[in-house]
């Protein structure tokens, strides 16, 4: 750091120390209480009012063949997906690998999820492209993994929290032109979860 | 310059009403949503608690900053600090001639309109480009934003298909969809092509060093994951204490805004990737802010200003912002909130007139998720003008002379005879306050009575 980025910190901090000495140390007015409801119904009900979607697997077939068809079936029909490292691969579907940039769909699990804003919780160890390129993002989530508040979810990720986290509570969207919303404008234009 | 206030205002009014008509309509939609998000939860105790969580914040501002500096800087990611807006710009410079980046992508960022940013880079010889689709709207019409959130909210779809048809060859009468498509495609290219990102940050949290991002789009989320340097130019007052304080935050920001539960996209960075798997950015860094923000602080009232969260909500609320949009303040932040915090940053002489660009109805209170007492502000600021001298002569003079007018009983009833028979326009017009306001205006007739006189007969 420069010499003068040391002295403007210095110059700051002790600006900031003194307005604060003068004004007194107000205390923090402790956790804000939210309600807690059904943690899967709420997220569902809010992530689709977002316009998310939620997917239900053909519970009768091995995961990776029904995500198989279900990405062949979509329009237009996904040729070669992104699959993020964390997939295992009973959950990978039987389609080419192909970068991020040019896949049709980004495969993902998600770390979790919380019901009161309907998100995913995305870590970047799931790789960034996967989760930002592809026009389409199936995210696995865990069903036991939906956490009603976002503060608890914020609370446990403190463990071991990763480089860069990513909340996805929708598709990507944008009504800067003429008011009206358009979906896909840089991410995702379809976000799609299938509970495991 | 926000001291053209008036004349800029008169001048969009009456040349520009398409300003008008759509800012006042997407206002309108927004504060609509706003209600609506508010209505779902209990918004007063959320709203209080964000009011306690940033006081606290504020008054300890000295300990946050540096628990997350430390908290940064352990996570891998490095400080600079910026006293103000040249040394900030010289900071981010500095970085991107060091890694010789020849091209950035940007995220919306109100600090880096305030501090100058993009124009400091082009000199430098960096490309530059803006990711937002309304800020990419505005960026090729070399226009700054007018509103927090819609930075192009001021732009009809006929203005973007005219400018997308010229520039991107997109057919003249292009849907908003195709139109979004076109510039989709020469910003995903962008992003892939960028050596560096460059976003502000809707809060740091000292706990951790999260830098955490709101938007819609997916562009912050791209901005912040594929360039190989992400820098984060962030305020001091941006700061908050713990992760669960962010949770609240989070919720509250997107709801005040947009009516949502939160944004599409939430970005939540601690440092540079360093997992095995993780394709983010080599370098983070971050830089604080002050450029005015520590004179605010020690402000007796306008500190409060400080909690602001650049939600937009106040100048949704707001019926003199959706007059002419944000572009007649002539500052980075407009409406409510740009009255009280400009003259805070800027200095008061050369923030006037903003102080007065409001007509105290107290709308933008109402809407302020961190209950900001934005009139009582404004009029902090004006009496402030008027000890200074700040506000016209002819003003000062008038109030003088209607306060020994009305401290002298003779002196009162001799006016109010000569004003019954001038009438009020002509009282208006005679006098320096009124000439400007009874202008435009058709006024009622007065009484040809004064009311003194009808007093002693008795009023009917």
């Amino acid at each position: 750091m420069s010499a003068g980025g040391e002295s403007s910190r210095e110059r700051i901090l002790a600006r900031v120390a003194r307005a604060a000495a003068s004004r007194g140390r107000l205390s923090h007015p402790g956790a804000l209480a939210t309600p807690a409801a059904d943690p899967v119904a709420g997220f569902v009900k809010c992530f689709t009012s977002s316009g998310g979607e939620v997917v239900k697997a053909d519970r009768g077939r091995p995961a990776n063949e029904w995500l198989t068809d279900f990405l062949q079936a979509l329009e237009p029909g996904v040729v070669g997906v992104a699959v993020g490292p964390e997939v295992p691969a009973g959950l990978r579907p039987r389609l080419p690998d192909v970068a991020a940039a040019h896949a049709g769909a980004g495969i993902s699990v998600a770390w979790g999820a919380v019901s009161e804003s309907g998100s995913l919780i995305l870590p970047s160890t799931g790789t960034r492209a996967v989760q930002l390129l592809p026009p389409v993002h199936v995210v696995w989530v865990p069903e036991g993994r939906v956490f009603a508040r976002m503060e608890d979810a914020l609370r446990e990720l403190l463990d071991g929290l990763p480089a860069a986290v990513g909340l996805h509570s929708g598709p990507s969207k944008s009504a800067d032109i003429g008011r009206t919303v358009v979906t896909g404008v840089h991410g995702p234009g379809r976000c799609m979860v299938v509970f495991i | 310059m926000v001291r053209d206030y008036a004349a800029r205002s008169r001048e969009i009014i009456r040349d520009e009403p398409g300003v008008r008509e759509a800012v006042t309509g997407a206002t309108i939609a927004f504060d609509e949503k706003r209600r609506k998000g508010y209505a779902e939860v209990d918004a007063d105790a959320w709203r209080r608690w964000a009011e306690g969580v940033k006081n606290h914040t504020l008054t300890h501002l000295d300990h946050y900053l540096t628990e997350a500096e430390a908290r940064l800087q352990a996570n891998g990611a490095q400080v600079h600090w910026a006293a103000d807006a040249a040394e900030a710009r010289e900071i981010v410079i500095g970085l991107a001639t060091r890694r010789a980046v020849a091209s950035v992508v940007k995220g919306k960022s109100m600090v880096t309109e305030e501090i100058d940013l993009n124009p400091a880079l082009e000199e430098a010889g960096i490309e530059v480009i803006e990711t937002d689709l309304g800020e990419y709207v505005l960026q090729l019409l070399e226009e700054p934003p007018s509103h927090i959130l819609g930075p192009a909210l001021h732009k009809s779809l006929r203005q973007v298909q005219d400018l997308f048809a010229e520039r991107l060859n997109t057919a003249p009468d292009g849907d908003p969809d195709t139109l979004a498509r076109a510039a989709r495609e020469v910003l995903r290219n962008a992003f892939i092509d960028a050596d560096m990102g460059i976003t502000g940050a809707n809060f740091l949290v000292a706990e951790t060093g999260t830098v955490a991002l709101i938007e819609n789009e997916g562009n912050i989320r791209l901005t912040t994951s594929l360039p190989r340097v992400h820098v984060a130019v962030v305020g001091i007052e941006k700061l908050l204490p713990r992760m669960t304080d962010l949770a609240g935050f989070l919720q509250l920001t997107a709801r005040a805004a947009t009516g949502q539960p939160i944004g599409c996209f939430v970005s939540l960075i601690q440092g540079p990737a360093a997992e095995p798997g993780d394709d983010g950015p080599e370098e983070v860094h971050v830089v604080l802010v002050d450029n005015g923000r520590t004179d605010v602080l020690a402000h007796e009232h306008a500190w409060e200003a400080l909690r602001c969260v650049r939600c937009g909500a106040c100048l949704n609320a707001c019926p003199v912002y959706r007059q002419t949009g944000g572009h007649a303040y002539g500052h980075v932040y407009s409406g409510p909130i740009g009255s009280v915090l400009d003259p805070g940053l800027l200095g008061l002489h050369d923030a006037m007139p903003l102080p007065f660009a409001s007509s105290l109805c107290g709308a933008c209170e109402d809407a302020c998720p961190v209950r900001i007492p934005i009139p009582e502000l404004l009029l902090e600021w004006r009496k402030e003008a008027q000890d200074e001298g700040l506000t016209p002569w002819k003003e000062r003079a008038a109030l003088a002379g209607l306060a020994s007018v009305a401290t002298r009983p003779g002196l009162y009833r001799l006016a109010g005879r000569i004003g019954s028979r001038l009438g009020a326009r002509g009282a208006g017009r005679a006098l320096p306050m009124l000439g400007e306001w009874a202008r435009d205006r058709a006024l009622p007739k007065p009484s040809p009575r004064t009311f003194r006189q009808l007093w002693r007969k008795g009023i009917e």
